[in-house]
């Protein structure tokens, strides 16, 4: 096992080298914007460009990129949106915002997603069914913005349950910035919900018809015994790579949300980047998206030898 | 036991008046009591000699919060080098200048005393005491380097400050912190941007530049100087050498400075900032020669210069001369050379006029002689901005390449405040919040930050906002639900948002400088060229038309411009000359330009009002409209059988009507929902307009999106697009500069077919008959002289001619772009805005200096608390 992960983090680094390879070259083949006339920063921004290489053959400037990230972590500075500042510092103030409406998110998404799927399960072909996985398909065909801009008017605007947008300030844990996380937390998640309902659904329906659940039955469990105990466990072979894998979902959905909240995260930032033209920012915020997605996918990999004893690619028979 | 009462009684009244006593001693500059407000409010009344009996007392416990949106905040808001007005915006409540400018009112009463109250605008001392006091002579008697020798007046001021000024630090100011402010700001270590707000133009601070550009080379733009190439000497290596005096070296004489030509070098005055290589790469043979580019681009050196030589000039002129489009002659190459100038090493900051005559007096000393309204405006305006000495020092640091840096206002610690408000939150990309600055001087000053509201009579303090939250909010959805539930102050108006709120009482629009105009190309050589395409089906479709006069009329009266703006502009207002309604042709008394005579009469000129018809100049004005259908229908039948007289038409069938199609393409960057909804409205307004005349349902307009940044102009210019609508901005202030962008070829959208140099003017100025180029007018009046058509020089420039004869001579000119006939004056541009329940303005009427007031004047309704609880009583969403 531990062979295993080992051989996937090589990978992952492999891979996410390849990818941050392709980025940086794409991103450079981009024409840089121009400075303007008479720009205080023109001076300053030119000399910096000579150091990051700009002018040298392309994979001279990636291993001056790789030489600057791993001797001072220095990821350059922002031209355009935040001028003179480090990317870093400008992303590393950012990321906790977005990554607790995300967590908050994947919270409060993962039961109720299982738990209506469960339902669903049991329930087949009722209309309890019908109308969970209707309401599903419903939710999982229309995108996060949609219901950010639902979730705005009906519960900010007609009930004023919830601020419009996020509250300023750094105290992520204090109770009004959670109240007016809320609106987030709930359009980033509807489409989580669905998610993990109709995969839930789909497996236990499958378990649930097992030859080993009639086992479970005959040996005198319950129906909630045997569904707890047997059903369930199987189906996590399958949910719960999946809650990993949402997470990285949720939040390439937050690029809009954020907007909409106003929440002053990276997925704002990033869409920012990319129209200001802030390269050294945006190659920041790619490689974090890239190294998010390849670790959620790290973590499912191995999770699997976990969850299923039977799954353990790479261990000694 | 009564006794023993009295002794208290006794006790507690001394006590009482110790307290008052103690009170009246302290200096205190934390004038919250002042602040505060209920709404109504109260007048004390009382005839004391209290400076605030008079005033309007406001509830001391109330709040009242300025919520207010944007779609993006300044990351960075130094004062030193900020760009752009994002930034200023930042800290435009944290600065205050010597002067302000303030509504005319009982209290402020203008000079013209045929001004009603809130009509006008008057300048009053802020920081400042009394009047700045000119101190030329004393000051020319200690330092005559200063000063040219003829001067006598206008050059020195001694403005003496306010001894309550602190900044929210606490920190002391006295003249000496304008002086070490401006130390700071022209330090030549940390070369800041802003410094050019102190030494640039003729009312920089002098030697200010020679102390920021010490010891190092300055590349003069020749383009400003004027001085021509046949001034300039040849040396021995062949490189042109200047002699002389060069004025933007602070007037320095320079002995054999070398010229160079700029390529790769930024051309301020004859390409607007960029380079000559930009616009090359940019345009290439579009515009220019491209024979002699490359080997004057192998010449450039590591400042994108060339050494200017005969041979260098030569190629020079292969490129910026050879192609008709850019359009220029050797006698223009001059612009493009800048003259080298060596700034003088270890220059001391006593050499800069500004210093402290005692601890409240500045003295200030300008290049140039400086009174009245430009005294105020330009020099003694907040460009010195100034530095809490402590804090900035504290924020100088030197970065890893030795670099000296500060990050003075660049963080809440790191803003100090000295005006009404003080930055006390900032989160970045997410909001800003200023309460009030307790030691500001305003709270306590009751001679200038008190008005006389217009609507009760009572006076009141200025500033009633205790606190302005500014919130990030980029979705306009949002930021309209949020003002309709009462959390914002304001809501910018979107183009679906007029069929509902169009007519709400709370709607206010606000005009602007700008004049959008109808632009009709011109130039045939490029609409035969289009028609000369193989592409192009002569027998169909017709382009020469466009350049008919009667044409470019009938274009002119067929469409009616408020149907236009209540249907597809609605943030605009009809727009009837080429200079806006808000544009002020005399300063000093705030006269609009459009109401006066000449400006009235222009109008009525070109759209043919018979004047004596109606009992008034403005009664004749006030019918015009710009449209008149069944004299387009005319104008387009005129324009059909002159068309059709010339060739550019044909009626082979003999119908009468026209067989070709007029097309006019639009030129555009992009194609948005907006365009095409003006465009449609314009399309389905010219089918009305020719109903029934021989181009029925023969001329439309396409739009055309592909252009890219400013290339439309420029298609236009040169007929490779036919029609636009576009404008110019400037300021409201002057719009004799403005005419510039009409007349100088470099600016001018007509500079291919008409040539102001050329076209003659005649006005009577001062009972003499005057007969100039539309050109050397519009030079005239910004103060260059320029010779009429008997080689006569004249000079009608701010100072040196009344302001009426120079209203006269914009008035004419005006009149006369007008009837050319290629800028169809359309809308004027503008904003429109819904105002909270809230507050309300003290004047309903947009003043283009003052606005409504602003946060100066804006007034309350309710109290945060009791807004809450109103908004809560309508049941959380409020009806405007």
């Amino acid at each position: 096992m531990l062979k295993y992960a080992l051989q996937r983090i090589a990978y992952m680094i492999l891979v996410f080298f390849i990818i941050t390879l392709m980025c940086f070259v794409l991103i450079r083949m981009l024409p840089l914007p121009a400075l303007a006339p008479n720009d205080p920063h023109a001076e300053i921004i030119s000399i910096r460009r000579e150091a990051m290489g700009y002018n040298k053959p392309y994979l001279v400037q990636f291993g001056i990129f790789l030489k600057n990230i791993f001797t001072n972590f220095d990821w350059g500075y922002s031209e355009q949106l935040y001028t003179g500042r480090l990317v870093t510092e400008v992303f590393a103030e950012k990321l906790p915002a977005t990554m607790i409406v995300n967590l908050y998110s994947i919270i409060w998404t993962i039961p109720v997603g299982i738990t209506l799927g469960i339902v669903a399960a049991l329930k087949k072909n009722t209309w309890v069914d019908y109308t969970i996985s209707t309401l599903t398909m419903v939710v999982i065909s229309v995108p996060s913005f949609v219901y950010a801009f639902l979730v705005q008017y009906f519960f900010c605007y007609k009930l004023s349950w919830f601020p419009f947008v996020m509250k300023s300030g750094t105290d992520y844990f204090s109770w009004d910035m959670f109240v007016s996380m809320v609106p987030a937390i709930l359009s980033l998640g509807f489409s989580v919900v669905a998610g993990f309902c109709r995969t839930t659904r789909a497996e236990l329906t499958e378990v649930l018809t097992s030859d080993f659940m009639l086992l479970a039955r005959t040996k005198g469990l319950t129906k909630f015994q045997a569904t707890v105990r047997h059903a369930m466990r199987n189906c996590f072979v399958v949910i719960l790579p999946g809650i990993f894998g949402e997470f990285i979902g949720i939040l390439g959905g937050s690029l809009i949300i954020e907007q909409i909240f106003s929440i002053p995260g990276v997925g704002a930032l990033t869409l920012n980047a990319i129209n200001a033209r802030d390269y050294n920012l945006f190659m920041l915020s790619t490689c974090f998206y890239t190294a998010i997605g390849l670790a959620a996918g790290l973590v499912v990999d191995i999770s699997y030898g976990f969850i299923d004893p039977r799954i353990r690619v790479g261990s000694k028979k | 036991m009564n006794s023993t009462l009295k002794r208290i009684v006794a006790m507690l009244l001394a006590l009482c008046m110790m307290g008052a006593m103690l009170a009246s001693c302290d200096n205190s500059n934390e004038g919250e009591d002042t602040t505060a407000s209920d709404g109504t409010g109260t007048s004390t009344g009382d005839e004391t000699d209290d400076p605030s009996a008079n005033v309007v007392q406001f509830d001391s416990d109330a709040t009242y919060t300025y919520n207010t949106y944007t779609s993006s905040l300044s990351p960075n808001w130094n004062v030193h080098d900020y760009e752009d007005s994002t930034a200023s915006d930042t800290f435009e409540y944290l600065i205050d200048g010597f002067y302000q400018f303030a509504f005319n009112d009982e209290l402020h009463p203008m000079d013209d005393e045929t001004r009603e109250s809130y009509d006008g605008y008057v300048i009053i001392p802020s920081m400042a005491v009394g009047d700045p006091v000119d101190v030329t002579e004393e000051v020319k008697a200690e330092h005559p380097e200063w000063f040219p020798e003829d001067a006598e007046s206008g050059y020195a001021y001694a403005i003496t400050l306010r001894d309550d000024l602190y900044f929210d630090t606490g920190y002391h100011i006295t003249a000496e912190t304008y002086v070490t402010s401006a130390q700071y700001l022209l330090d030549p270590d940390l070369q800041n941007y802003r410094s050019t707000d102190v030494y640039s133009g003729s009312y920089g601070i002098v030697g200010a530049k020679a102390y920021f550009m010490q010891g190092s080379v300055d590349y003069i733009d020749n383009g400003e100087e004027g001085i021509q190439i046949s001034d300039m000497v040849a040396g021995d290596d062949g490189q042109y050498t200047y002699t002389g005096v060069l004025a933007g070296a602070d007037n320095a004489e320079v002995e054999g400075a070398k010229v160079y030509i700029a390529v790769g070098y930024a051309l301020d005055t004859w390409l607007s900032g960029y380079t000559l290589q930009d616009y090359v790469e940019s345009y290439g043979d579009a515009y220019f020669g491209l024979d002699t580019w490359d080997e004057l681009l192998a010449l450039v050196d590591e400042n994108g210069l060339v050494p200017a030589t005969d041979y260098n000039l030569t190629l020079l002129s292969g490129v910026t001369t050879t192609n008709a489009n850019w359009g220029e002659t050797d006698d223009d190459l001059y612009n493009y050379l800048v003259i080298a100038y060596e700034w003088e090493d270890d220059v001391d900051f006593s050499t800069v006029g500004i210093y402290a005559l005692d601890e409240y007096t500045i003295v200030e000393v300008f290049g140039a002689s400086v009174s009245g309204f430009t005294l105020y405006y330009n020099a003694l305006q907040d460009s010195l901005i100034l530095i809490e000495p402590d804090v900035y020092e504290s924020c100088i640091a030197v970065d890893e390449s030795g670099t000296t840096y500060s990050s003075y206002m660049t963080s809440v610690e790191t803003s100090p405040s000295y005006g009404p408000y003080s930055m006390t939150e900032y989160q970045t990309d997410k909001m800003i919040h200023y309460s009030q600055n307790p030691y500001w001087y305003g709270w306590n000053d009751y001679e200038n930050q008190v008005y006389v509201d217009p609507e009760d009579g009572l006076t009141y303090h200025t500033y009633m906002t205790t606190d302005i939250d500014i919130q990030v909010v980029t979705e306009s959805t949002t930021a309209k639900q949020m003002f309709l539930s009462g959390e914002l102050i304001t809501y910018s108006m979107q183009t679906d948002d007029y069929d509902e709120y169009g007519f709400s009482e709370y709607l206010y629009a606000s005009p602007s400088a700008v004049i959008y105009f109808l632009l009709l190309t011109g130039d045939m050589s490029g609409l035969q060229a289009r028609e000369a395409a193989s592409d192009f089906d002569t027998t169909k479709y017709d382009l020469e038309t466009i350049t008919v006069t009667s044409f470019r009329k009938a274009m002119a009266v067929a469409f009616d411009r408020q149907a236009f703006c209540d249907e597809a502009a609605p943030a605009q207002t009809p727009g009837l000359g080429i200079i806006s309604d808000t544009n002020i042709y005399d300063a000093d008394t705030a006269a609009f330009y459009r109401d006066s005579e000449p400006a009235m009469q222009a109008l009525c000129d070109f759209y043919g009002v018979d004047v004596s018809e109606f009992d008034s100049l403005e009664d004749a004005v006030a019918t015009i409209t710009g449209y008149d259908v069944e004299q387009a229908k005319e104008l387009f039948t005129a324009a059909y059988e002159e068309a059709l007289e010339l060739g550019y038409i044909t009626d082979e069938d003999g119908d009468g009507m026209s067989d070709q199609e007029i097309v006019m393409q639009y030129a555009s960057t992009a194609t948005t929902d907006t365009l095409t909804k003006r465009i449609e409205w314009m399309n389905s307004t010219l089918a009305t307009a020719t109903e029934g005349t021989p181009f029925e349902g023969k001329i439309s307009i396409e739009i055309k999106a592909d252009y890219s940044g400013s290339e439309w102009a420029y298609a236009l210019k040169d007929g490779s697009a036919d029609i636009c609508l576009c404008g110019w901005s400037g300021s409201a202030l002057d719009p004799y500069s403005l005419m510039q962008a009409y007349t100088w070829p470099s600016y001018s959208y007509a500079a291919n077919w008409y040539d102001t140099t050329t076209d003659m003017l005649t006005l009577t100025i001062d009972g003499t008959e005057i007969t100039m180029s539309v050109y050397n007018w519009v030079e005239a009046m910004n103060g260059v002289s320029s010779a009429d058509e008997d080689g006569n020089m004249w000079n009608f420039g701010e100072g040196q001619t009344s302001q009426e004869n120079r209203l006269i001579i914009l008035a004419g000119v005006e009149g006369k772009l007008l009837q050319t006939y290629t800028y169809i004056p359309f809308t004027t541009a503008g904003s429109k805005f819904l105002l909270s329940q809230k507050v309300y303005y003290v004047v309903e009427e947009y003043n283009p200096i003052m606005g409504r007031g602003g946060i100066m004047y804006l007034k309350y309704n309710y109290s945060d608390e009791e807004w809450d609880a109103y908004v809560a009583e309508q049941g959380g969403t409020l009806q405007y």
